[in-house]
């Protein structure tokens, strides 16, 4: 893409370094404190000194947390799923077809979005607790989905203008339906914008703190993010080293989820899927 | 016409699912007959210092008496937003834990149950001292039942004070600076003094200075006073930060950890004060040579020592089916052998008259000094209004400001007047 | 959904209106009443304490355009928004440049960024305010250590530094979502462009900006925008690091409503400034439509 000139290697080098060291220092710092035996959380040593494993071994044999990271993982991923379909079709909708009030959902929509999501908490909370949802995972499934759904419609909207309408015409004059149309030529061409809103959505779940710490209030269903500072967030003390390691123990299983989706995300896209 | 149907059906499909969820959910709530079940919540079960007592405390409870406790929690820094919120909702509750704060903005919404009608007065007053049934009466009303109470006072670290040359603490505000002078020049990279200048803490540890220097932020009628003691206290915030002895960007947390790692001389805490030492590795048994209580410098010698009243008491809702289940398990709770276990595990004291004047109390080194500070203690200025928050938020700022060098602390004190004027 | 395929007397605006049912739903049952709830919240005197209140008609409004702070906090908002959204933007994508040249570990190394996205917020909160400390900070540890400053400095006690802080923090938490999007749109730029354009003899930044650039317009535009309103939104980093201190100086409106509802429970004040929030970026967005449409 870029020639190797001097001046390339010169901005490739120093831009490697330096960025380098800010994403990766930080994060070495929490795996360095992580390490640390607890009494020592506050030395500055980098590696150099005393490590050992007791704080991981203490955060995964914590059945309490391991559980909070299981649901958290579940609910993140249902959610996560449900909103990318229900977004896809309406996104789909919203672009490829003509119908009466169209433009009023869409605007309702996007609004929804702009408004502080601590304000809508408590009337999500009566709500949930009228349909009896209070506690269960189905609560927070539904208010996420609520919350990526927005972006997720707008974003594949862009997506799915992209694809030439004569591609679905010509599909129809072929005899193929609706669903055929989506499933096997609209979708796959917006696999990359699904994968993304997909990411979007899960990592929204997997973040959120104050839907969840309402809504589910049984320690059996509570996601990792209020979990961890129920746990280690104490009226008298902070652990951080407690805190760093299952944050770090956490990650894990994820980034390796996400690594995965991401060479499929730019597989996705470097097909050529989205055409100006 | 058809639209509609079709769009009746779709949400079905929905939400059918949803609700088929949430009848399991009522169905397993519902099932709760016989033996009672009671719904208890806080902050301190979920904690990892606190949650294998807590748990100890609820099953021995359902061991003795048949019935079962449901713990609900949340973080402390949110339980009151929580408790709230659930009371709006009119989920079951019918017991829980509750800090000085938490009491009373759950008190202002009227939702608890007079504890002199639960209880009886006779118990009360036969088996609590009556300075620390008041921290839980409210008009009259006894909305809460003393659980642990001490007093947020002044905690130094007797090394570092002895190093720097002083084997007693300071009295006076003058023999305070000095130490803190002995303090800075050491030359250790030592804070002399982690007063809290960040988040609301900055508020509450102003007030027992402002009381010091001889004056309060409210009158007894609820009018803004800040006499000009005010200006003088503030200013002399100005002048320790001037000097280094105190810092920006502290608040209890920061204070706390360095004072855990032997980097702060004094600061201001509760009881609790210990957690994070002990967590950081100290002897729970010699932590009296690093944290120690004291009483806060006074201004002339013979004045009052100030502090402010800290504690956790118990609370029983007013909508509760199950108060005398709940004042059953409360009782529990604050017997001897429970309340004694709770305070040899996590240090809090008890304060039942029995159980504070076992041996084991009253020998507690580190436990004295709060103790000792506890009789002349008084209530946080905010702790009976419905917006203490806001009012903390406003002097905090206003602190800040005149900290940063913004404004003058005449300045501070008249826009912190005003803006209070405005939000009571 | 099988059967209406069979159907031929389903019209194409039907088919479309039953495809955005299910978004629909979801949206009219959880979205719509709490969200005209609020709007109606912001002209009473609704307080979490109570279920009882009065409409008070445009009082809020009134107690909220009078605070002298109102300005200032929307003031921090933009900058906040704006800083925390150009930085990640700006260092995602070099990140991504450097990242797609493929040497060996790229792979590696793009994995390995994704962490920093997924560490909770709280715990991040508690990572830059240790960084950034004025008294046990590592980055004035290793200042001091490299002989670059004598006295420590209080980052985060201070109005003048304690933003940029904040905007560091999250900078670094959404940095690996910027570049996995953005390397995405690299690697979707057609090759045979860039090869045309070398035969014409541009260099490596005539390249950038006429091929590059045009060509990830698409992409640009998507997260800027969602990074923008994830902004705006935010909450947790500035909570933990500083609780919108010192003297207000990282005080966003999220911030603020929080505050407002959920430590001085006056919900119907909450909701107002979420409304004028609400309309400040309807306004926002119809002006930016509008000159999207007229420049196309």
């Amino acid at each position: 893409m870029f020639e190797k000139t001097i001046a390339f290697r010169i901005f490739f080098w120093v831009s490697l370094v330096v960025i380098g060291m800010f994403v990766f220092l930080p994060l070495l710092w929490m795996v360095n404190t992580a390490l640390k035996p607890s009494d020592l959380t506050f030395t500055t040593y980098f590696f150099t000194g005393p490590l050992t494993l007791e704080n991981i071994k203490a955060i995964i044999t914590d059945r309490t947390i391991m559980n909070y990271l299981k649901n958290s993982l579940i609910v993140s991923f249902l959610s996560s799923f449900m909103a990318t379909l229900v977004s896809s079709l309406a996104a789909y909708s919203f672009s490829k077809f003509r119908y009466k009030g169209r433009k009023i959902y869409m605007g309702a929509f996007m609004m929804s979005q702009a408004f502080p999501q601590a304000i809508l908490l408590l009337s999500i909370y009566l709500m949930m607790q009228k349909m009896g949802l209070l506690g269960s995972y189905w609560s927070l499934l539904i208010s996420y989905v609520v919350f990526t759904l927005p972006v997720g419609t707008w974003t594949l909207k862009g997506y799915f203008d992209g694809i030439p309408d004569s591609l679905i015409e010509s599909a129809k004059l072929d005899g193929a339906g609706t669903l055929t149309i989506m499933g096997r030529i609209v979708f796959p061409m917006a696999i990359p914008g699904m994968v993304s809103i997909a990411i979007y959505g899960f990592v929204w779940s997997w973040n959120d703190l104050l839907y969840s710490m309402t809504l589910v209030t049984d320690p059996a269903r509570r996601t990792l993010a209020p979990g961890l500072s129920m746990t280690f967030l104490g009226e008298a003390s902070t652990n951080w080293a407690a805190m760093m390691s299952a944050s770090i123990v956490a990650a894990i299983p994820v980034t390796i989820i996400f690594v995965f989706l991401q060479r499929y995300f730019i597989a996705g896209l470097t097909s050529g899927a989205v055409k100006e | 016409m058809r639209k509609a149907l079709l769009v009746l059906l779709a949400s079905l499909l929905v939400l059918a699912p949803a609700f088929a969820g949430g009848a399991a959910e009522e169905a397993t709530t519902a099932a709760a007959e016989g033996p009672v079940n009671i719904v208890w919540a806080g902050w301190s079960g979920e904690e990892e210092a606190s949650r294998d007592i807590f748990n100890e405390m609820r099953s021995g409870y359902e061991a003795e008496s048949g019935n079962t406790v449901q713990w609900v929690g949340w973080t402390w820094a949110d339980t009151a937003q929580q408790l709230l919120i659930r009371l709006q909702g009119g989920e079951q509750l019918d017991i829980a834990q509750a800090d000085i704060g938490i009491f009373n903005t759950i008190a202002q919404t009227g939702a608890l149950a007079d504890l002199n009608e639960v209880f009886g007065e006779e118990w009360l007053s036969a088996n609590f001292p009556a300075s620390t049934l008041a921290v839980g009466e409210i008009d009259g009303k006894q909305l809460g039942l003393p659980w642990s109470m001490a007093s947020i006072t002044m905690v130094y670290n007797p090394e570092i004070l002895a190093r720097a040359g002083w084997d007693s603490v300071p009295t006076t505000i003058e023999e305070f600076e000095q130490c803190l002078a002995d303090v800075a020049a050491l030359g250790e990279g030592i804070i002399p003094y982690g007063v809290s200048t960040k988040d609301d803490t900055a508020a509450g540890d102003l007030m027992p200075w402002l009381w010091t220097f001889g004056t309060t932020i409210f009158n007894e009628d609820g009018s803004v006073n800040l006499g000009p003691e005010a200006v003088e206290c503030i200013q002399w915030y100005k002048d320790l930060l001037a000097k280094g002895y105190i810092q920006m960007d502290i608040g209890r947390g920061d204070a706390r950890q360095l004072f855990a790692q032997g980097k702060m001389a004094f600061y201001d805490d509760a009881v609790l004060a210990k957690g994070q030492a002990v967590s950081a590795g100290v002897d729970p048994d010699e932590v009296v040579n690093v944290c120690s209580a004291m009483a806060r410098p006074v201004l002339n010698e013979g004045d009052e020592s100030q502090s402010t009243m800290w504690g956790h008491m118990l609370v029983i809702f007013d909508s509760s089916e199950y108060k005398d289940t709940a004042a059953d398990f409360a009782k529990y709770l604050v017997s001897d052998d429970v309340a004694l276990e709770y305070f040899r595990r996590n240090g809090m004291p008890p304060v039942t008259n029995s159980a504070s004047a076992t041996d084991e109390v009253l020998s507690d080194a580190y436990l004295q000094g709060f103790i000792d500070a506890t009789s002349t203690a008084r209530l946080d200025e905010t702790a009976r209004m419905t917006n203490a928050s806001e009012i903390k938020a406003i002097v905090t700022e206003e602190l800040q400001r005149t900290l940063l060098g913004q404004t003058t602390a005449e300045e501070c004190v008249e826009t912190m007047r005003t803006r209070l004027e405005a939000a009571i | 959904m099988a059967k209406f395929r069979n159907r031929g007397r389903l019209t194409d605006g039907q088919i479309g209106f039953i495809l955005v049912i299910p978004a629909l739903a979801i949206f009219i049952t959880v979205i719509m009443y709490p969200f005209l709830n609020a709007i109606a919240m912001s002209f009473s005197d609704r307080s979490l304490l109570s279920p009882n209140y009065e409409v008070v008609g445009l009082e809020n409004y009134i107690k909220v355009f009078s605070d002298p702070y109102f300005l200032k906090t929307v003031g921090t908002t933009i900058l906040f928004v704006v800083l925390a959204t150009i930085i990640p933007f700006t260092l995602g994508m070099i990140w991504a440049i450097v990242l797609n040249q493929g040497f060996r570990g790229s792979e590696f190394l793009r994995g390995v960024t994704l962490v920093d996205w997924i560490i909770p917020g709280t715990a991040i909160g508690f990572l830059w305010s240790w960084i950034f400390n004025g008294q046990y900070g590592i980055l004035n540890a290793l200042l001091q250590s490299l002989g670059l400053i004598d006295e420590n400095i209080s980052f985060l006690g201070q109005t003048s530094t304690a933003l940029i802080c904040v905007v560091i923090a999250r900078s670094w938490q959404m940095l690996p979502w910027y570049m996995s999007f953005l390397l995405g749109g690299l690697q979707s730029v057609p090759q045979d462009r860039i090869e045309a354009a070398r035969m014409d003899g541009c260099n490596n930044m005539q390249v950038f900006w006429h091929i590059i650039v045009p060509g990830m317009r698409q992409i640009f535009f998507l997260v800027l925008v969602l990074g923008a309103i994830g902004n705006l939104q935010h909450f947790d980093i500035p909570w933990t690091m500083t609780q919108g201190g010192p003297a207000r100086a990282t005080t966003t409106l999220s911030l603020e409503v929080y505050r407002t509802a959920f430590k001085n429970w006056k919900l119907g004040q909450a909701a107002t400034v979420g409304t004028v929030w609400a309309v400040l970026l309807l306004l926002f967005s119809v002006v930016y439509l509008k000159q999207v449409k007229e420049s196309d």
